[in-house]
């Protein structure tokens, strides 16, 4: 069944429109104007009784295309029952067409008329779409026709709009966001369900309480600012983040506010629409991903820091390695004219002692003297330069051997300054032999130098093993020093006392200070001045790693 | 046939002329023979070979052009002629690693060069007693 056109049944004016839509009907249809009347009048008589007894009713011209034949149909609709009214049209109609046919299906009743078409007219879509358009068309045959019409098309879309309300309230209404409108006053006209799902809260509700309810209270003064001022001055879309509280829990969630002005044709300003979604899981993944970039600028600088400064390790590995080249060349060459000149002078001296008077041999013993010092020390500073990391050759050393080795090198002085050393039983420590030698002799040598002329010197020898380390002791009766050069005592080429009063090249100490160094170990001392000296080694029993 | 004869390779004239002049005081002025260098002589000691004679004893510098100590005292102890023959080292240098070093390639002895004429005299002393201890050993 293919509809064409379509009249509604209300009253008298109705009545001729539908006669009108089946005589034309029929006439495009091809049917003699005899036949266009019996429809017609068919029809009439139906829709005259719907009219006067029934109940919104309608009737609706259609076009059956069965395999054989062809109809034209009038199907008059009416909300009442059948038996409800009187049937005596309905009778005379029945004569009028080929065929009839009554339905029922609830309350509504269908009265369908047909009436044969000649089956040489041939009726394709073409000519049915041809037929709506030209029903469509048609002018209005009366003024009530044109209003008719008219009310039809707005009631047509009002049931649409209508439709389409429904659809998008129930749309709104399954979002997980939640979508309002609201006034330039800040008060909610309108919210979907997902307002009250998600905050407990209905639009009427939060217009008494107050945003504040459920925005974070550190968000709330630029939420605030965007609802109070941003939409008074009439901004465009508007945007903001700020977290709102979820009425499970109680937990304020990170939340898009997105706010745009709805218009009429002229541009005024009407009310704002928006929307507020949930963003928390991206404003986390934001937050760790800027953690994560902060990490990584850390490191960064970290790296680059540390090349920085392995450049400057390098570099003064470099340095340090020429330096030390160049002490070794320099104290190695400086050695054979220095040993030349005591050669020559003592030459002198040994042969020639009597052709040359008393003032030329104290010079030529003065020249002898300088030597000495120098060749003391070039000695030193080529001993100073060979203590470095590349020579340390760690062994298990016994230190009461290395004391014993140094007291017979100094037995010539002990004797002649008529010392006494009191030596404790010393451990054994992973070191280098040849450095701990040097360290005994020169701190032992220091005691024995600076001894006080009036008194035979006592020196003492002892030590402490505390958890991983020992602290050797070397305590001494001589002048003692001043503690405020304590800093200076153990650099290079610094002398407390005067060459005249005191032999020595200012070395000794450094030289011992570079070696504990080597060992990964501590130097220092106590004393004051004409009280004797305390020096204290503390060496690690075991070197780091081993 | 061993020869009492020392042969001392040192690019120092002074230094030669001094232990001359320690070995004239022990009336030992004949004894020395002097190369300049090491390759100077280890080519004396090659003529020395010919004539089918050797030093009771070789002092070598180590500081020296052409071919310095430590390399010619590895060459002679590597030769099947010479490495029978003792060998001094003679140096200013102080350094224990370098005396260590020395003894390691089988240097009999590390002499540090005198400072004084009464060292110089005491040290050709010491000379001529490794050639004697040689000689004796010869016989």
């Amino acid at each position: 069944m293919h509809e064409i056109a379509r009249v509604t049944l209300e009253n008298e004016m109705d009545l001729i429109l539908a006669h009108r839509r089946s005589m034309r009907l029929g006439e495009v249809a091809g049917l003699s104007l005899a036949a266009q009347t019996s429809f017609a009048t068919a029809v009439s008589e139906v829709a005259r009784n719907t009219i006067e007894h029934g109940k919104s009713g309608c009737l609706v011209l259609q076009v059956e295309v069965e395999s054989r034949d062809t109809y034209i149909v009038a199907c008059i609709n009416d909300e009442q029952l059948e038996d409800d009214y009187n049937r005596q049209g309905l009778s005379y109609a029945k004569r009028l067409v080929d065929k009839y046919n009554v339905t029922t299906k609830g309350a509504e009743t269908s009265i369908e008329l047909f009436y044969s078409v000649s089956p040489a007219f041939k009726i394709d879509i073409h000519k049915l779409d041809e037929w709506r358009q030209l029903f469509r068309n048609e002018p209005p045959v009366s003024a009530y026709d044109e209003i008719k019409r008219k009310n039809e098309q707005l009631q047509e879309l009002s049931e649409k709009l209508k439709k389409s309300e429904a659809q998008y309230k129930t749309l709104t209404g399954s979002l997980p966001l939640i979508i309002f409108s609201i006034d330039t006053e800040g008060q909610l006209l309108y919210a979907n369900e997902w307002l009250t799902r998600l905050t407990g809260f209905t639009a009427d509700g939060l217009n008494t309480s107050g945003w504040k309810a459920i925005v974070y209270e550190e968000d709330y003064p630029s939420f605030s600012l965007l609802l109070k001022s941003n939409i008074r001055q009439g901004a465009t879309t508007v945007k903001t983040q700020t977290r709102i509280r979820h009425k499970v829990g109680n937990d304020y969630l990170w939340h898009q506010v997105s706010l745009s002005p709805l218009t009429d044709d002229k541009g005024a300003l009407l009310y704002w629409i928006g929307y507020i979604v949930d963003i928390h899981a991206q404003k986390v993944v934001e937050e760790t991903l800027k953690d994560n970039a902060e990490l990584k600028q850390t490191q960064e600088e970290l790296k680059r820091n540390q090349q920085t400064l392995e450049q400057y390790i390098e570099e003064l590995n470099r340095s340090n390695h020429e330096l030390q080249q160049f002490a070794f060349v320099a104290s190695h060459d400086l050695q054979e004219p220095v040993r030349k000149l005591l050669f020559y002078s003592d030459f002198l001296m040994s042969r020639y002692a009597s052709a040359i008077d008393k003032k030329g041999l104290d010079y030529l013993n003065s020249m002898q003297a300088a030597a000495q010092r120098m060749r003391n020390l070039i000695h030193d500073l080529l001993t100073f330069s060979q203590i470095n990391r590349e020579e340390v050759r760690f062994k298990e050393v016994d230190l009461n051997k290395i004391v014993a080795d140094a007291c017979q090198d100094f037995e010539m002085v002990i004797e002649e300054k008529g010392a006494t050393l009191h030596i404790a039983t010393l451990p054994t420590v992973w070191s280098d032999e040849r450095m701990m030698r040097q360290l005994f002799e020169n701190i032992i040598s220091n005691s024995l130098k600076y001894s006080k002329p009036s008194e035979k010197p006592v020196i003492d020898i002892s030590c402490e093993v505390k958890d991983k380390t020992i602290e050797l002791r070397f305590s001494d009766n001589g002048i003692g020093f001043n503690q405020n050069y304590l800093p200076q005592m153990f650099t290079l080429f610094q002398r407390l006392h005067t060459r005249e009063n005191f032999e020595g090249t200012g070395m000794g100490l450094a030289i011992c200070n570079k070696i504990v160094e080597m060992h990964g170990g501590k130097i220092w001392a106590e004393g004051k001045e004409g009280e004797g000296a305390i020096f204290y080694v503390s060496l690690p029993l075991k070197a780091a790693g081993n | 046939m061993t020869a009492k004869n020392i042969l001392l390779a040192d690019d120092d004239p002074e230094d030669k002329s001094i232990i001359q002049d320690a070995m004239e005081t022990l009336h030992s002025a004949d004894v020395m023979r002097f190369a300049d260098n090491g390759q100077h002589a280890w080519e004396l000691l090659e003529q020395y070979c010919a004539k089918d004679f050797v030093p009771c004893l070789i002092v070598l510098d180590l500081n020296m052009p052409k071919m310095n100590g430590a390399q010619t005292l590895a060459k002679i102890k590597d030769d099947s002629r010479f490495k029978n023959i003792p060998v001094i080292i003679y140096s200013t240098s102080i350094n224990p690693l370098e005396k260590e070093r020395c003894l390691s390639l089988g240097a009999h002895a590390y002499f540090t060069k005198p400072v004084s004429f009464k060292e110089s005299v005491e040290t050709a002393k010491k000379f001529l007693a490794f050639c004697e201890r040689e000689s004796l050993a010869q016989e």
